[in-house]
């Protein structure tokens, strides 16, 4: 390959690859002003995780549909302590301490029977409500003061932009990453077993566009909690868009059922 | 700048801008983790235990036929298992990529233990074949990446087992769409299965899976056949329950006091709505106090220990007729 034919195939590759990246230039070059404030999170969002969203509870019934016995905890990777607290569970202290809501803490509420309702709260934060014992969840993409320990602690979220997807009109992919922490302990299951303030909650957030149009939420989490339990709890779960909110049903904490 | 840089750096930039034809890398060998449906994916479900599951009436009636005791015969040993069968099973698998010469991924496979064949998911552009076209234990898969996660489309499948422990059905006609997204070492796995026989609604069943490095999860090893139950051989006698003789059919309900209709599998009981129907109405069965009665059954080599309620012993699908490994109550052979 001659040297000029070389030079005149870099010119072209790099025009190409400058009509690729239009939507970077064109941002860019727009009235010649200073260059503009990065995009925020809600306009970078690859996908929308925003609507009315509800658990399909096809997985562990009997320990995420009702409140399972008093002991009644197979698949979660407790150690002694953690076993020795649950077995000893009692709802009604749990009332008369105010702490009806121990097991809505957002690693336990996840797995409820609950709706989700997703929305932007403002363009660096993402916020989610459930119906189930009426909680609320902000994931915050900005740096922000840590507070006091909460129920839903303090999740700080960020986009992961998948590799496809490129260029002006492709549909766009991506997960949503969340790791809570600043959590008060709570019951990861409705019977007691327990998370301490020292649990770290990770979600990869993605969604899934069916060809008849279902949408779906697939959330992969880990509990990593090195107070009681022997090794991280990697669960998934899965949410359902539904079309409004006229199914949304709130209803209190209850220690019990 | 010389021209061969510049053109290194433009062929870097066009390469950067372009969709890559696979996101991201899923060879490997996987664990599973077994953090949910541990009974069911460990020593093995309750009988007459359908809650999650969207059934139709002919997918109960079925499962209801079953017993634990079927698949031990010489002729069902090797009968094919779902191809989603893997999201209820307690081992894992590998996935790796068939590549042309080109190094472009052609298929990607995922092999394990339990599926008698591979599942091929073609990534070429190929279309299905008829639905008269052999239909395989892996069955026809045909993909696609969406961002970072495989979707596959699996149909072809022989008549299985959703749930094996449990005699839950799929046809040859069920339809599998399956979503596998990695992040970091884990690997989720998404299944949403249409069964126009057996499922009122799809049923969607999300799991994880763990890289192993060392890489010890095994290839489809080969199904031989034994004799499981020598009190059957040469008797030409299937393990059956007749319609409306399933003596599990209410276990569920005496053992954990849950209502029938979620125990049978019955779409609405999977949505939060339905908790609230039995709010006040339920209660809990008696604490497990150290994994005792209540705790029992399911597992194989406790069969006969007394069950979690009254006048209920954990009976897994016909080992109280036949007794433990298959052998009649006082047989000596």
């Amino acid at each position: 390959m001659s040297r000029r034919i070389t030079l005149q195939l870099a010119v072209v590759m790099l025009v190409v690859s400058g009509f690729i990246r239009t939507d970077v230039a064109d941002a860019q070059a727009r009235g010649g002003q200073a260059p503009a404030a990065p995009p925020t999170p809600r306009a970078q969002a690859p996908i929308d995780l925003t609507g009315n969203w509800v658990a399909i509870i096809s997985e562990d019934w009997r320990w995420r549909m009702i409140t399972p016995s008093r002991g009644d905890f197979p698949s979660i990777p407790m150690n002694m302590a953690s076993q020795k607290i649950a077995e000893a569970w009692d709802p009604a202290k749990d009332e008369a301490a105010g702490e009806q809501c121990k097991a809505y803490g957002a690693p336990g509420l996840m797995r409820g029977p609950t709706r989700l309702r997703i929305t932007w709260l403002d363009d660096d934060t993402l916020k989610l409500e459930t119906d189930y014992g009426m909680q609320t969840r902000l994931f915050e993409f900005r740096a922000a003061p840590t507070g006091a320990p909460s129920l839903q602690g303090r999740s700080v979220a960020q986009w992961i932009f998948a590799g496809g997807g490129r260029g002006r009109g492709a549909a766009r992919f991506g997960t949503l990453k969340s790791v809570t922490t600043n959590l008060k302990p709570g019951y990861l299951r409705k019977n007691g077993v327990p998370y301490s303030e020292k649990a770290v909650f990770t979600e990869y957030w993605d969604l899934h566009t069916e060809t008849n149009g279902d949408k779906y939420i697939v959330v992969t989490n880990t509990v990593d909690d090195p107070t009681y339990l022997q090794a991280p709890w990697i669960t998934s779960l899965h949410f359902k868009k539904e079309p409004d909110g006229s199914k949304w049903n709130p209803e209190p904490c209850d220690a019990r059922f | 700048m010389t021209i061969r840089r510049a053109f290194i750096l433009a062929c870097g930039v066009v390469l950067a801008a372009a969709p890559a034809s696979a996101q991201i890398d899923l060879t490997g060998s996987y664990q599973t983790r077994m953090y949910e449906d541990y009974i069911e994916r460990g020593p093995g479900e309750f009988m007459g235990n359908y809650t999650g599951m969207p059934l139709t009436d002919e997918g109960r009636a079925k499962a209801l036929l079953y017993t634990s005791n079927l698949p031990s015969t010489y002729e069902r040993q090797c009968l094919p298992q779902s191809a989603g069968v893997f999201q209820y099973r307690p081992v894992g698998f590998r996935v790796w990529s068939e590549n042309d010469a080109n190094g472009n991924a052609v298929a990607w496979v995922i092999g394990g233990d339990n599926l008698r064949n591979d599942i091929r998911i073609y990534m070429d552009g190929r279309p299905h074949p008829s639905a008269n076209a052999l239909h395989l234990a892996g069955g026809f898969a045909t993909g696609k990446w969406e961002g970072d996660t495989l979707t596959a489309r699996l149909t072809h499948l022989k008549t299985a087992w959703i749930r094996r422990g449990v005699g839950i059905p799929a046809s040859d006609d069920t339809v599998i769409t399956l979503h596998m997204t990695r992040h970091d070492d884990l690997l989720t796995m998404t299944t949403i299965q249409e069964d126009p026989h057996y499922l009122s609604e799809p049923h969607v069943v999300s799991r994880v899976w763990q890289l192993n490095p060392r890489g010890t999860e095994f290839d489809r090893p080969t199904c031989n056949t034994a004799n499981e139950i020598p009190s059957l051989e040469d008797t030409g006698g299937v393990p059956h329950y007749l319609p409306g003789q399933n003596p599990e059919e209410d276990y569920m309900v005496k053992m954990f006091n849950i209502p029938k209709e979620a125990a049978m599998g019955y779409a609405h009981t999977l949505y939060p709505e339905y908790r609230k129907t039995l709010k006040g109405k339920y209660k809990p069965p008696v604490d497990c106090v150290e994994r005792g009665p209540g705790y029992c059954c399911g597992w194989i080599e406790t069969q006969g220990r007394p069950g979690g309620a009254p006048n209920l012993t954990c009976n897994d699908g016909g080992f109280g007729v036949l007794g433990p490994r298959g052998r009649r109550q006082g047989a000596t052979n």
